[in-house]
């Protein structure tokens, strides 16, 4: 690491020349710093950094230095909502996503291909041509979700949880209340809002649910974590919907879609139209060959194949799983 | 007398309609639209009532849009030979699909009846037809019928005939209306053509439609008759084509093709009813194991394997027996016949012509059943699926796969099972590349040539051997892929029909059909070929021998009689065996001499400069050229030539190795097997199936390779001093 901020520390040097920056050495030192940190930081952990190395530099300086470490490629600017702004160090050519505890603050850095791939291929179904992206996922820590594995009060939940509840620990009055409010123990729901006095809004399916502070301390929930979401979802048969049309050789097997778009050279474009591959049609990807390539269809109940490269030709929305 | 009427069976790939055929005219054909099913129409008669009816099986085809050479045989058909009625097969358990073809022959408007196949595929699906709406909707007869049982049959027959007579007192075949603007397209253009009082061949409407639709051979039809009025109709076309383009912003037969979908949505849903959920799926359950993405391959392999332990081990034993037949014949013939020169053109080039033909008999019967079997089931399908990715690789098809495969039996099934390969190119470029597989034939000569000089590494140089056929195949794909055939390959677009049990008869039926044609094809292409090659063998007859071998043979034998008669019966009878060793050894000696003198020799003294850079002695080139009536040829060829004659064996090897035949002469001697022109009988198959261009560049692209192999491994061999 420290051989990369050596490396750094030279291109600043020689870029910062170049570009004739003044107050050069007072800006080498908040590099320095801001190095010496290598993590999210904020302009005020720069500022307490720069006084241990026993330099006083004023903020709207450090602030303004900060700025062109981000112009020249030395740092990225984050604004996760819940923190002020932070800085990074940009590792070139080195891409990463975030992961932002809206509990405790902390940042979490991630790179997962699939999403990358995942925006790309949704960029380009939408014959967008891509960039660069931002990405931050908000939520809780496995730390901070440690501490809450077990039962928590309603209150303590956080906006956006969705959470099972496991219990009333009141007396029969309040029981039967909150019954006839139609929330029952086992009932799967979700914080809309939380604060404003311990008051805390919810959804219990269709119905928005407002608890006083003293009636949310007293039902157990439990924090439905995200992974269970999903296999819930999946039985229940409503897996995820790409709405977006994408090529059909993005489809995966088992997934269903609704022809869009049927494009491509014209013989060969009437010849899949006279097999049935025509717009509105619905396509399901049977499978694919053991050496992935082609593909199997089953179109108008009957299975066709078509090569992988032929199938991106054919535009595919409402793409779900379906099982057969 | 009899009323003569044609029926012409149509109806897409697989839906049964073959079968229908066969039960017709009692004539069993082939099931299927895979390679090794021909191309031709198949004809029939059926005799019912006071009708004599032709039944013309048409290929299958998914549309009458003129793509590949199925296609437009049948609307050729249809068209210009105007059967009396055309009788459509639907597949009741895929309707949707098989109405687009449906609509297209209304669209004729010739008389047509249609007939809803696999009624009881259908009804365990769950499917209700109602055929008596589909029979007003469509303005024609509907018959339901089970093709594999012999359902419906009668009907089918007597409605066709009802039909063609209600056709005759004026019926009009009903049109399909699509939405307005396309209509008003159709209306238009049908007006200019009836009003410019051209006749083309075909309804009106459905010439309106073609042009429409930018169909090349209608409008070249129409440019014959009269290329003003053409160029009016084509102007008038163009606007409207450029009018739904601009509407719809696609093409005119791309708007079309959707709207008949849309009239087949409609028809479907007046029609057909849901019954019961969707049974288990056998097909996709099957599909479960052999297309698997872990276990598809693995099975393919051990299918394919199975296939060739059949042909070529299960073969051997009636091929012995055949072979033993052969020679009991030649035998008999010899000893019954006086010695004459037709003699030895019956014995040495008529039988032993045809003998070699026959003795493969065994091995393409089986093969051809194997074959059969994966095509009537279905697998066929499939492994065109799991092998398109590696045919693709050297810019074939998945279809490709099989027949080059196939050309590892023999080179000429193989060729004949490209037929199916849509398009054009395609199959040039499959045939091309198929004698690079080797052939059955080849292996005996790898086995005396890599038996005797490799000894136990025989089997591993063997094996190496079909690899580089397979290398170099895939080369010259792509080389040829580049050169000569530029343009787009063909799109993979293969229906994965449903398995279904074959059979056993119409097995039985497709593998003798094949045999049959290529016994009948090739039996005459060898005989000539064989016939030829003994000639130039035989002739010419005077021959100057360097010494007078029947006065040797003569003082030999007088000599051995003086001893024998001075001795005992013991070692009369040793010195008998001896005498016959040497009186053997004379005659091989006479008939090697013979041979180098004949015209065959002169050829191959006369080729030596271009097969010594190659390591390749003038004999074993003489040996190669009687290769060409068929491979094997070529080690009983050699047999004479080294002297040894026909007890080849050890007597060959060690004659093979006193010739100063190295490891390396004959290594690159089996490399020029390989890969040199193949047989007669599979340049016959390539002039037949192509064209006498392509034969010729087969034979010539085919034997420079070969030189240009073996040049490359008797020249590296040398220098690496293995020579």
């Amino acid at each position: 690491m420290t051989d990369t901020h050596e490396q750094e520390k030279k291109q600043f040097k020689r870029l910062f020349a170049q570009q004739g920056v003044d107050q050069f050495d007072m800006r080498l030192m908040v590099l320095d710093a801001f190095l010496k940190l290598e993590h999210h930081v904020t302009i005020q952990e720069i500022m307490e950094q720069l006084a241990q190395d026993g330099n006083q530099l004023s903020e709207e300086f450090v602030l303004n230095s900060m700025e062109l470490l981000c112009r020249f490629g030395f740092a990225n600017k984050n604004e996760f909502d819940v923190n002020k702004t932070q800085y990074e160090h940009r590792h070139l050519g080195l891409h990463h996503d975030h992961m932002v505890c809206t509990k405790c603050g902390t940042i979490l850095e991630f790179k997962d291909e699939a999403i990358e791939k995942q925006q790309l291929k949704v960029a380009d179904a939408y014959g967008f041509h891509m960039l660069q992206h931002k990405m931050e996922i908000y939520g809780i820590c496995s730390a901070c979700m440690e501490d809450r594995r077990v039962l928590v009060p309603l209150h303590k939940a956080r906006p956006g949880e969705k959470l099972i509840v496991k219990d009333f620990s009141a007396g029969q009055n309040m029981q039967s209340r909150v019954s006839s409010m139609g929330l029952r123990i086992g009932d799967t729901i979700e914080v809309v809002s939380s604060g404003f006095g311990g008051q805390v809004v919810i959804a219990a399916g269709e119905n928005r649910l407002v608890l006083g502070k003293g009636m949310a301390e007293k039902i157990s929930v439990q924090p439905l974590d995200p992974v269970s979401i999903l296999t819930l979802e999946k039985d229940q048969d409503v897996e995820e919907t790409v709405d977006v049309p994408i090529p059909l050789k993005h489809m995966k097997k088992g997934q269903e879609g609704i022809i869009r778009k049927v494009s491509g050279e014209g013989v060969f474009r009437r010849r899949l139209l006279e097999m049935g591959i025509n717009r509105g049609s619905k396509i399901y990807v049977e499978k694919y060959a053991p050496l992935k390539d082609p593909i199997e269809l089953v179109i108008k109940g009957f299975h066709i194949s078509l090569r992988v490269e032929e199938a991106a030709n054919i535009l595919v929305e409402n793409v779900k799983y379906k099982k057969r | 007398m009899k009323k003569k009427f044609t029926l012409a069976l149509a109806g897409n790939p697989n839906c049964g309609k073959t079968t229908i055929f066969n039960n017709l005219t009692g004539a069993r054909q082939k099931v299927g639209n895979w390679p090794g099913v021909t191309v031709e129409k198949k004809e029939g008669i059926l005799k019912h009532k006071d009708y004599e009816l032709k039944i013309v099986d048409l290929p299958g085809t998914y549309s009458l849009t003129p793509f590949s050479i199925e296609e437009i045989t049948a609307r050729d058909f249809i068209i210009n030979e105007t059967p009396d009625i055309v009788v459509n097969i639907i597949d009741a358990s895929n309707l949707e699909r098989s109405l687009f073809l449906a609509i297209q022959i209304l669209e004729l408007g010739r008389p047509a009846i249609f007939v809803l196949n696999m009624a009881d595929v259908a009804q365990a699906k769950g499917i209700k037809i109602d055929e008596k709406k589909l029979s007003q909707l469509l303005g024609l007869p509907v018959v339901f019928t089970v093709g594999n049982k012999n359902k419906g049959i009668e009907n089918l027959v007597e409605a066709a005939v009802q039909e063609i007579h209600q056709f005759e007192s004026g019926k009009k075949s009903r049109d399909i209306r699509y939405s307005l603007e396309i209509e008003n397209c159709i209306v238009k253009i049908e007006s200019c053509i009836t009003e410019s009082q051209i006749q083309i061949d075909g309804m009106p409407r459905w010439n309106a439609i073609k042009i429409l639709e930018d169909d090349k051979i209608v409008k070249q039809k129409l440019m014959d008759q009269n290329s003003q009025i053409a160029q009016h109709v084509f102007q008038e076309a163009k606007l409207c084509r450029e009018r739904i383009h601009t509407l719809f912003e696609d093409d005119f037969e791309i708007v079309l093709t959707d709207d008949r979908y849309g009239v087949i949505a409609g028809i479907i849903k007046e029609i057909v009813s849901n019954l019961a959920r969707k049974r288990i799926d056998m097909s996709r359950n099957i599909d479960l194991v052999l297309t698997d993405r872990f276990f598809g391959i693995p099975v393919f392999v051990f299918f394919i394997w199975a296939m060739f332990q059949l042909t070529f081990s299960l073969g051997e034993y009636p091929m012995g027996w055949i072979e033993s037949g052969v020679s009991f014949l030649s035998t008999s013939l010899d000893n019954i016949l006086p010695a004459s020169l037709l003699k030895d053109l019956l014995l040495d080039g008529v039988i032993a012509g045809i003998g070699s033909v026959v003795i493969f008999l065994p091995n393409i019967l089986i093969l051809f059943f194997c074959i059969a079997l994966f095509e009537d089931t279905g697998y066929m399908a499939r492994t065109a699926f799991l092998m398109d990715r590696v045919m693709h690789a050297s810019g074939l098809h998945g279809k490709s796969f099989i027949p080059m495969l196939m050309g590892f039996g023999c080179n000429v099934p193989a060729i004949m099972a490209t037929r199916t390969l849509e398009s054009p190119q395609d199959r040039i470029l499959t045939i091309l590349m198929t004698p690079f597989m080797s052939c059955s034939a080849r292996l005996p000569v790898y086995i005396v040539l890599a038996g005797s000089f490799f000894g136990n590494q025989a089997g591993t140089v063997i094996f190496s051997l079909y690899l580089t056929g397979i290398i170099v195949a895939i080369l010259s794909g792509r080389l040829l892929r580049n050169l000569l055939f530029k343009g787009a390959e063909a799109p993979f677009i293969m229906e994965l029909p449903p398995y279904r049990m074959p059979m056993l008869k119409s097995l039985l039926i497709h593998m003798w059909d094949r045999s049959k044609m290529f016994l009948k094809k090739m039996g005459g292409v060898i005989l000539a070929g064989s016939v030829i090659i003994w000639c130039l063998s035989s002739f010419p007859r005077n021959i100057s021998y360097s010494q007078d071998y029947s006065l040797k043979m003569a003082s030999v034998k007088s000599d051995y009689e003086l001893k024998i008669a001075g001795t005992d019966q013991k070692t009369a009878q040793k010195l008998n065996t001896e005498l016959a060793l040497i009186l053997g050894d004379i005659e091989n000696k006479k008939e090697q001499e013979r041979v180098s003198k004949s015209y065959i020799g002169r050829i191959g003294k006369f080729l030596e400069p271009v097969f010594s850079p190659v390591g390749i002695g003038w004999r074993a080139g003489v040996a190669l050229v009687t290769g060409l009536v068929a491979k094997e040829v070529v080690v009983s060829t050699m047999g004479v030539l080294y002297g040894v004659g026909n007890s080849g064996g050890q007597a060959l090897e060690r004659a093979l190795k006193k010739s100063g035949m190295t490891k390396l002469s004959a290594l690159s001697m089996m490399v020029f097997v390989l890969l040199y022109m193949p047989c007669f009988a599979t340049i016959a198959m390539i002039y037949k199936e192509t064209s006498a261009k392509w034969a010729g560049f087969s034979l010539i692209y085919t034997t420079s390779v070969a030189w240009g192999g073996a040049f490359l491994v008797y020249q590296t061999g040398k220098i690496f001093g293995l020579g």
